[in-house]
């Protein structure tokens, strides 16, 4: 997997390549984190990711629960792979994939 | 990251372990499925244990496991719902399928160490028993099975699932679980994260999210409980009925936010406590720990038995408190590491219904397995090395003991035959039998077979049991024919020392024409005893305190009155009894009151007449080496406080050897023979 943040002036991304899961948790706390110092607005790129876990999902959460506290925008770029949404779907997580411009994030297929 | 990685391996072992315990269900169900084929509850069970192995399999990474074990559960679907009959063909492929899967569990990846064409053609049979052959010739992966029982039989089920913090540590994906619930039918799903903490003091390992789920199904109960199986433990489960079909997981899921929230504020660091679902109510320990832990608690035992000696000469009452307080713990901790390693006998028992089922189907023969007190316990070093005696006395009974169908009718009995393999407690010991209603052992055959072989002289007087008895001396078989499966007169001295070597005995009795039963005499355990320690001299004994009844006095005029014989009245009951100081030869002075230990034998009451009764002692039994093998009425030897060594007496074999020897000897005395015969024996123990 790959964890990357990117910052410009006014936005942090953080992009994820692979299986986002328990083995880089720790790591992508560190940059939900990191970009959440940082003051600017906040988006997640889930395009080459091919699995979430729950530590992520929750990771996720947290993140937009602290990036509202902050009054900061936190959200996920529109194409997310289709596995990804629908195991979201599945788990009941469907509200999480909130897009920049408000609604759900599209897949990709 | 290797911590991470770490704890997926050990909990695949985990699953692993538990997937063989469902192996062991599956072919127990499959086989009591091939006897009751009617019967819809079978047929349930045999498959939640396929959709068991199948969708636990896939979450542990078992991929081939699963892709494998999803045909079956197919296959046994279309039972289920009547599409498909159960016949012998399909039964004899899944035990197949079993075996293969067996293997695959084994490798260390979970793939492909399995014999590939075997399963290829399996499959195939499967499917073309399925119908699905032409349409589905590579078959779906385990994930895009098609939905289940979507039907008007559905009921809606509420279904609360709370992770416990450590379960994605556990490499547990509870995704995987809730997709699997989706292919049960509607499943209305809400997650709660009210629980999850702010970032900063996450724990990005710990799971925080839970579920409240209402799933639509004609599933029952238990089929939903085994989706979650390997994760029981360290979650919080509930699942009900719900009580309005109509009823949302939404709505639900208020009572569930409630629940969390009153768990968020409880609970330190903004983390829940789940103490209830870590305190699990059992947890696995590797055998190995086990048997350390006991050989500790053994050590243990004889260094309390020192101190406590220690204590007694010294007069000091500090140190006779510490010591009494020590010999009271020990003693609880010895009862409870022995309790500990008590094991059911069910899964040995239960694993020669395969052996029956596939020997009955290669002789030709109609066999029933009955099974009785499966829920003995024994220790666990017991069970480990039963197995093989026991499949060995199971080959004899179906090769040779079973007749063919025609031989049973034309003797008048059921075409069917039946052998019983059983489990009773008795004393300080377990007899396990097995029995047949076969032809039974001809005792003229075996004592002409044994004069042959020279194993006794023609003119010797052999009561039948000693005749039995020759089955299990070695080379000896009257099988004129060597079968693949027994005959080869190697067999029965193999299982009489594998049993020898467990301190146990063997008893055959048999009848001509009504079959043959080898009861299997073991020690409960291996480790420790309990006992009385007794005095002969200088030499000390134990005896075991399960066989013990009581102790009386025995006087000089006691024994002037019995004219002779060794038998004491104990209030109007006459019991024989073995003087130990003759028994050994031992050369001291008799005491003018001896003391009479009467034990309860298989043959009835006995008397061992010993000159002190020094008390309880809790005995640490050490082998005596293979040079004393054969010495049977010697269990072990124990090293006692002072650093002496006291011989642990089987008074079972002490009392059949006497027995022998009187039968051997003529009218003689019941121990005299035997005595002298065993001096050496013992002597040299004693010196070791």
């Amino acid at each position: 997997m790959s964890l990357v943040l990117e910052e410009c002036e006014t936005q942090s991304e953080i992009r994820l390549e692979g299986a986002v899961d328990i083995a880089c948790a720790a790591e992508l706390k560190k940059l939900l984190l990191q970009a959440l110092e940082s003051g600017k607005e906040l988006r997640v790129s889930l395009e080459r990711a091919i699995c979430l876990d729950v530590t992520a999902v929750q990771l996720f959460w947290a993140a937009g629960c602290e990036a509202r506290r902050l009054g900061l925008g936190f959200t996920f770029a529109e194409k997310v792979p289709e596995e990804i949404s629908s195991a979201l779907a599945v788990a009941g997580f469907e509200s999480l994939l909130v897009s920049e411009n408000g609604s759900q994030a599209g897949s990709v297929r | 990251m290797t911590s991470i990685a770490n704890k997926v391996d050990q909990f695949k072992q985990t699953f692993r372990e538990e997937a063989r315990e469902v192996l062991v269900d599956l072919e127990s169900a499959l086989l009591e499925l091939n006897e009751n084929r009617g019967d819809p509850e079978l047929v349930a069970r045999v498959f939640r244990a396929l959709h068991t192995l199948k969708g636990s399999g896939a979450m542990f990474g078992f991929d081939e496991l699963a892709a494998f074990t999803h045909h079956l559960e197919t296959a046994f679907d279309e039972v289920r719902n009547g599409r498909l009959q159960i016949d012998s063909e399909l039964i004899d492929l899944t035990l197949a399928a079993l075996d293969q899967i067996k293997v695959m569990l084994e490798d260390d990846a979970g793939n492909a160490a399995a014999d590939g064409s075997v399963c290829a053609e399996i499959l195939a049979k499967v499917l073309q028993m399925t119908g699905m052959a032409e349409s589905r010739p590579a078959g779906p992966k385990p994930e895009q099975a098609p939905p289940a029982n979507h039907n008007s039989d559905a009921c809606n089920w509420r279904i609360r699932f709370t992770p416990g913090p450590e379960l994605l540590l556990n490499g547990t994906n509870p995704l995987l679980l809730l997709r699997e619930l989706k292919q049960m039918g509607d499943l209305r799903i809400t997650a709660s994260m009210v629980a999850i903490p702010p970032i900063a003091e996450l724990d990005p390992e710990r799971c925080y999210v839970s579920w409240e789920m209402v799933l639509a199904t004609a599933a029952g109960q238990d089929a939903i409980r085994d989706v979650f199986i390997f994760v029981e433990d360290s979650c919080e489960l509930v699942i009900e009925p719900a009580l309005s079909p109509l009823l949302p997981a939404a709505a639900c899921a208020a009572e569930m936010t409630a629940k969390a929230l009153e768990d968020k504020r409880s609970a330190s660091g903004g983390r829940r406590n789940h103490d209830k679902a870590d305190n699990a109510s059992s947890l696995r320990v590797p055998a190995v720990k086990l048997d350390q832990f006991v050989d500790l608690v053994g050590e243990l035992v004889t260094v309390q038995a020192r101190l406590s000696e220690i204590a007694a000469r010294h007069d000091d009452p500090e140190v006779t408190e510490v010591s009494e307080e020590i010999e009271r713990l020990t003693s609880a901790l010895r009862e409870n590491s022995m309790t500990i390693r008590m094991t059911p006998i069910r899964a040995t028992f239960e694993k020669f219904r395969r052996l029956v089922h596939d020997l009955a189907r290669d002789l030709g023969k109609d066999v029933e397995l009955t099974i009785e007190g499966a829920d003995t316990e024994l220790d666990k070093t017991v069970i480990d090395r039963l197995s093989d005696p026991l499949m060995h006395l199971i080959r004899n009974s179906m090769d040779h003991g079973i007749e063919p169908a025609d031989v049973r009718i034309a003797g008048g009995k059921r075409a069917t035959a039946s052998i019983r393999l059983s489990a009773r407690h008795s004393g300080a010991n377990v007899l396990i039998a097995v029995s047949d209603d076969g032809r039974g052992i001809n005792a003229e055959a075996v004592r002409s077979r044994a004069i042959e072989r020279g194993l006794v002289s023609a003119d010797e007087q052999l009561t039948e049991s000693s005749i039995f008895a020759l089955i299990l001396q070695p080379g000896f078989s009257t099988a004129r024919q060597v079968t693949d499966l027994s005959g080869r007169g190697v067999g029965m001295d193999v299982v009489q020392q594998s049993v020898e070597s467990l301190r146990g005995s063997i008893d055959v009795a048999s009848k001509p024409g009504s079959g043959t039963s080898v009861t299997l005499r073991l020690p409960l355990t291996l480790a420790i005893i309990d006992g009385l320690l007794v005095s002969v001299g200088e030499a000390y004994f134990v005896l075991p305190l399960a066989n013990t009844l009581e102790c009386i006095e025995l006087t000089r005029e006691d024994i002037e009155k019995a004219n002779g014989k060794q038998v004491a009245n104990v209030r109007g009951e006459i019991v024989p009894y073995i003087c130990l100081r003759q028994y050994f030869n031992i050369h001291s002075e008799r005491p003018e009151i001896e003391q009479v230990m009467v034990v309860e034998t298989e043959e009835g009451r006995y008397g061992f007449v010993v000159d002190q009764v020094l008390g309880d002692y809790q005995t640490v039994i050490k082998n005596l080496g293979r040079l004393y093998r054969h010495v049977q009425f010697v269990s072990g030897a124990t090293i006692m406080g002072n650093g002496t060594v006291a011989l642990i007496l089987d008074p079972q074999r002490l009392v059949q050897d006497a027995l022998r020897a009187e039968a051997q000897g003529g009218r003689g005395h019941p121990v005299s023979a035997a005595g002298s015969r065993r001096l050496k024996d013992i002597s040299a123990a004693n010196a070791s």
